[in-house]
């Protein structure tokens, strides 16, 4: 409980009141597989390549999900986990192992620890930048190997249904005069809280005059916002869906670049000329020092797993938009999205 | 955490014990009693938890402000006003008044000091031991009393030593193993006269919990350099 | 009555012979898992997700109700069995268990366990079946105002829970709000206290705090003593008397309905729950000076009160789609795999499922205790293992509990240092109840007061102005005053109590044993009760606690 509480930075996602809100949460989940790793330890099994040069697993796969079960992270390492099995993309066992964490940090320094080791994956979100960024983490995005880059989920800016906040740009207005409170999910400095301040800088708004509460997980956010105790709120579509649905809040913008299927109804910041976008992306990444051939098989599996159907009926489940990028391209969007980040943080003043 | 608390466990115990009594006295052929072991008198304490209570106020008074975004309530202020209440309540403590028990020693409990003074210590608590036995068989319906030395203080030493010396082997000889050796040597050291039992005991339990948790309930233990 | 109809229909898919075989499965698995070492109901259901997986939805579900239930029951079984509560909520519940277990009475503390949690299962869903759709405003009506103001009056249970050394229990419960605030600052991330140890920025993990203070300074404790005194063997029978019964009737609805309300807050949850129950109940107790002794209503109304809280918490989580605990957010996973979204669309689009949901919890209740009672006696019979090779096998309990948490050896060597500030408090009088208190409500308090006063932009009078907040803060201050009205008086007159005399081994260990008061306690209790002319001698006081009868005199019974 004192330890997820405190997580300042953790992976917003379709129910991640869970993954910041873990009271005493045990990571009980720890996948079978660990013995077998330890015991392997030290003589790492490279897995086989063959004559043509490709590359496949000698081992059951492992997918660490660097945070407690529930999450957005665990989310999609069991998703992934699961339909690679059930599909049959895998010869072996996939297992997802749990190293929750100073907000995954410990996830990281799991998997740093184990360099070249090509049976070891991890799943990823906006915290593998904004962490480190923090100072939080000794690892950084560049100690490992992006893979794939999956999914993404969206930002909406939500107000209560009877506010009269009609358009972002009033938000932004209320924002910067000092009458409006916005919750979110996470910690100054961290995913909502950025997405709120680029939103409203864009907006021409002083995001330093933003009075953002931070809550332990969207959920918490939104309750607040139910209950009149904030004025507005930022989280996840996933998280603001059942409550939009029901009318309880209104959303005054979304931070995708084209409208979400999910929430049609509700305009885009670039439809409002509010020049921003944020993603909730959502990716694979594994330790350092792997191979080419081991990187192209890992890249083919997961476009591979997005082609079937199971992945495309979870993933609208669960609200994600599908936005595949391979490991160079991905790599390139981390750095570019890093520079982003840093630069919004620098004006906000977290820098 | 606690440091205040560490610190006594070091230091004090030989004095903080018996407060104001005369070191030397010793009386070889008593038992120290439990009742007297690791307690301390509230002067004792309110100084301990002081001591604390000023580190606290240190480490709270410099932690730095959060200035990125006007907050009413730093991170330090909390902490500080905590430190401040410790403090005082630190004094409220030294200044309560003894219970009787510790300002009016009783002759039969002298302080038998610390080291130095255990080989006839030792010798004096296997005569109580055996003197005793029959009445505590007798009201615990034949359990022999935990552990083998006389001073308490030492035994409680001992078995935390012995904690410690576990941690530091948990993962490096695996779970069943170090756990294997902990159980048997433990209860072995603290009486328990079965001695097969103890053995089957140490052995089957750790693997069987080792088995329940890592294969059954996914929760890995330590394997160490077992195979499995 | 459609509702009625629709909780048949509920109970209608949830009792069919193979459902009921899952709930029974559940249960059972449940109640294994909760009673191991740190895993509690959230590690329960997570491990059963994976079999739930491939099930039909309805089973899934009931199987998971069952789990829940399950995993709450097997945790206040090594609370009151061992003194190591497993999880946050079922500390309270090793105040008065633990004690009763020591004087032989471990199968009565376990029954009355098992039928204060049915008890307070059975309420709550009453409950949630009757007002669930109102309730949600109650639960959104709490912000950060009013849940720093249900921390404070949480924490006012320090006074009653601190024995009658009030400086005592108030250094424990400053000291366990101090650990709370170590790590990463939620509201700012600035690191506190952490010695830029990376395993200390997430904070201290309570079950480590709550295993090092609680079992293994009891084991140390139990050394410290030869082993003399404690633990009697021989468990008692299970059966109540009539009397023990119509003694815990009324904390037990007390405390459900107490519960079921806490629970359906997002931000307060079983732990809290069960906290304030136990301090209202040793408030409202005629005998509550023997409360921490063994009491029996001091088991009935943390167990009714925890259970009455995890029902509650679905509230939020059936009505919001918002996860109350940590449970429910592992249940909220669990559901969406299932294809179940809960949230406010949900009682009206998928009535069924709400239904059934409801009805398959109560099932998981009912077959709880069907289950249980009969087992209690061979739970209990861990007791009977000989003291010389309990205690390494309490030490390897609390070891594998907290590597099991964090698989990391730090954590393990803080598991040590608290087990032997927990013996060093015990001996020297200091109650490890407020401490807990103070770990678990103090992180919250803080939190919530720093959100509050941001969003009022440092304003504080919003406390007072907010009338929920008011409402709270004003039962705070009433709720001390008679301890403060007590310390005066007692400073004036100048009475200093008398400790009594090198206790005797029966009766003086039973009363060190009993540990979240201390001797103290007994000390000051036995001062009380001469004072109100019993003729209680001052010796027994502590052993002879849970003789007391209505009248609140304590009367040695045997």
């Amino acid at each position: 409980m004192l330890r997820l509480t405190k997580t300042h930075v953790s992976p917003s996602a379709p129910g991640s009141g869970a993954s910041r809100r873990t009271l005493g949460f045990r990571a009980a989940a720890v996948a079978a597989a660990l013995p077998l790793v330890l015991a392997a330890c030290g003589g790492t099994d490279e897995g086989a390549v063959a004559e043509d040069g490709t590359w496949s697993p000698s081992q059951p796969i492992e997918i660490t999900a660097p945070a407690a079960t529930g999450g957005g992270w665990d989310t999609l390492a069991r998703t992934s986990a699961r339909l690679l099995e059930e599909e049959e993309l895998v010869d072996d066992s996939v297992q997802v192992v749990n190293k929750p964490g100073a907000g995954g940090a410990i996830g990281w320094g799991y998997i740093a620890n184990n360099a070249g080791d090509p049976h070891k994956l991890f799943v990823t979100s906006p915290p593998i930048l904004l962490v480190p960024m923090a100072g939080d983490s000794d690892y950084d995005h560049e100690d490992f190997t992006p893979v794939a880059r999956l999914a993404t989920d969206y930002m909406v800016y939500l107000v209560a249904a009877d506010s009269p906040v009609e358009t972002f740009d009033d938000l932004a207005a209320q924002v910067e005069s000092g009458d409006m409170s916005v919750g979110g999910g996470s910690g100054p400095g961290s995913m909502d809280h950025v997405a709120l301040a680029g939103a409203l800088e864009a907006a021409g708004a002083d995001a330093t005059q933003a009075n953002y509460i931070p809550f332990d997980g969207g959920g918490e956010a939104l309750t607040s916002l139910l209950g009149g105790h904030v004025d507005g709120a930022v989280v996840g579509v996933g998280e603001a869906l059942g409550m939009l649905e029901s009318g309880d809040v209104r959303a005054v913008g979304v931070s995708s670049a084209e409208r979400v299927d999910a929430v049609a109804d509700v305009p885009t910041l670039q439809e409002q000329d509010i020049d921003f976008t944020f993603d909730i992306w959502r990716g694979v990444m594994a330790p350092s020092d792997l191979s080419e051939a081991q990187v192209a098989y890992y890249e083919t599996l997961f476009a591979d797993l997005m082609d079937t159907e199971a992945w495309q009926t979870e993933s609208a489940r669960l609200g994600w938009t599908d936005a595949y990028q391979d490991s160079e391209e991905f790599g390139a969007f981390l750095d570019e999205t890093r520079e982003e980040f840093a630069q919004i943080l620098t004006e906000v003043g977290l820098q | 955490m606690s440091e205040h608390t560490t610190a006594r466990r070091d230091g004090a115990p030989a004095e903080g014990a018996a407060p104001g009594r005369p070191r030397g006295a010793r009386t070889p052929r008593t038992p120290i009693l439990p009742e007297q072991a690791f307690r301390f008198s509230p002067r004792t304490l309110g100084i301990a938890v002081a001591v604390f209570a000023i580190g606290y106020l240190a480490l709270a008074f410099q932690m730095p402000d959060y200035t990125a975004v006007s907050v009413p309530v730093q991170p330090s202020t909390l902490p500080r006003w905590l430190g401040v209440a410790l403090l005082v309540l630190a004094v409220l403590l030294f200044f309560q008044r003894r219970p009787p028990e510790e300002t009016a020693p009783e002759p039969a409990s002298g302080s038998a000091g610390s080291g130095s003074g255990d080989g006839p210590g030792i010798e004096g608590a296997e005569a109580a031991e055996t003197a005793e036995e029959p009445a505590v068989q007798a009201q615990e319906g034949g359990e022999p009393r935990l552990g083998r030395l006389d001073d308490p203080r030492l035994e409680i030493g001992l078995f935390v030593g012995a904690l410690v010396a576990y941690i530091a082997v948990f993962e490096l000889l695996g779970f069943i193993l170090s756990t294997a050796l902990y159980l048997g040597s433990m209860t072995w050291y603290l009486g328990y006269r079965r001695h097969l039992v103890n053995a089957v005991v140490a052995l089957t339990l750790p693997f069987a919990f080792y088995a329940g948790m890592t294969w059954g309930l996914d929760v890995t233990l330590p394997s160490g350099p077992l195979p499995f | 009555m459609g509702m009625l109809d629709q909780l048949m229909y509920g109970f209608g898919i949830a009792l069919t012979p193979e459902n009921l075989l899952y709930v029974f499965i559940g249960v059972l698995a449940g109640t294994i898992i909760g009673m191991l070492p740190g895993l509690g109901p959230m590690s329960a259901i997570a491990l059963m997700i994976p079999i739930a997986y491939g099930m039909d939805p309805t089973s899934a579900i009931i199987m998971l109700a069952g789990v829940y239930y399950g995993a709450i029951f097997g945790g206040s079984t090594s609370s009151i069995l061992l003194n190591a509560p497993g999880v946050a909520g079922t500390v309270a519940t090793s105040f008065d268990g633990y004690p009763m277990a020591l004087k032989g009475q471990a199968g009565k503390a376990l029954a009355i366990a098992a039928i204060c949690s049915f008890v307070g299962g059975t309420i709550s869903v009453v409950g949630l079946m009757a007002i669930a759709p109102s309730l949600a405003s109650f639960a959104v009506s709490f912000g950060p105002v009013e849940y720093f103001a249900l921390m404070v009056l949480g924490l006012t249970a320090v006074v009653s829970l601190g024995g009658r050394n009030l400086v005592k229990g108030l250094i424990a419960a400053v000291v366990g709000v101090m650990i709370a605030l170590v790590g990463i600052d939620s509201q700012t991330a600035i690191v506190r206290f952490t010695f830029d140890l990376p395993e200390l920025y997430e904070g201290v993990e309570f079950l480590i705090v709550a295993l090092g203070v609680f079992a293994l300074a009891e084991v140390l404790v139990m050394l410290n003593q030869r082993g003399q005194g404690g633990v009697r063997k021989g468990v008692t029978s299970l059966r109540l008397s009539r009397r023990e019964i119509a003694q815990i009737t009324p904390p037990a609805l007390r405390s459900s309905v107490l519960g079921f309300f806490t629970g359906v807050l997002p931000g307060a949850g079983a732990t809290v729950a069960s906290f304030l129950s136990y301090s209202m109940e040793k408030k409202i107790a005629r005998d509550g000076d023997t409360f921490g002794q063994g009491n029996p209503k001091g088991v009935a109304a943390p167990e009714a009160a925890n259970n009455a809280a995890a029902v509650g918490s679905f509230v939020p989580l059936m009505t919001l789609g918002v996860p109350g605990s940590g449970t429910t957010a592992i249940l909220l996973g669990a559901l969406m795999v299932l294809g179940v979204q809960p949230g406010p669309m949900m009682l009206s689009e998928n009535p069924d499922m709400f239904w059934g949901v409801v009805a398959s919890m109560y099932i998981g209740s009912v077959v709880l205790l069907i289950l249980n009672l009969p087992l209690i006696p061979l739970f209990a019979k861990v007791l009977n293992t000989p003291r010389t090779m309990l205690v390494p096998l309490v030490v390897v309990f609390c070891v594998v509990g907290v590597y099991g948490l964090s698989f990391s050896v730090f954590d393990l060597g803080m598991l040590a240092a608290f087990g032997v500030i927990g013996f060093l408090m015990r001996r020297n009088g200091f109650p490890a109840a407020p401490l807990i208190l103070g770990l678990i409500l103090g992180g919250l308090m803080e939190t919530n007061m720093r959100r509050a006063l941001q969003i009022s932009d440092g304003a504080w009078s919003v406390f007072l102005t907010e009338p929920i907040s008011a409402g709270l803060l004003a039962v705070a201050l009433l709720s001390m005053l008679p301890a403060l009205v007590r310390v005066l008086r007692r400073r004036r007159t100048g009475i200093e109590p008398a400790e009594p005399s090198a206790p005797t081994a029966g009766t003086g260990d039973a009363s060190e044993e009993a540990a979240p008061t201390g001797e103290d306690d007994a000390r000051e209790e036995s001062r009380d009760r001469a004072e109100a002319g019993s003729a209680t001698a001052p010796g027994t006081g502590a052993a002879s606690g849970t003789g007391s009868g209505p009248d609140g005199q304590a009367a040695p019974r045997d």
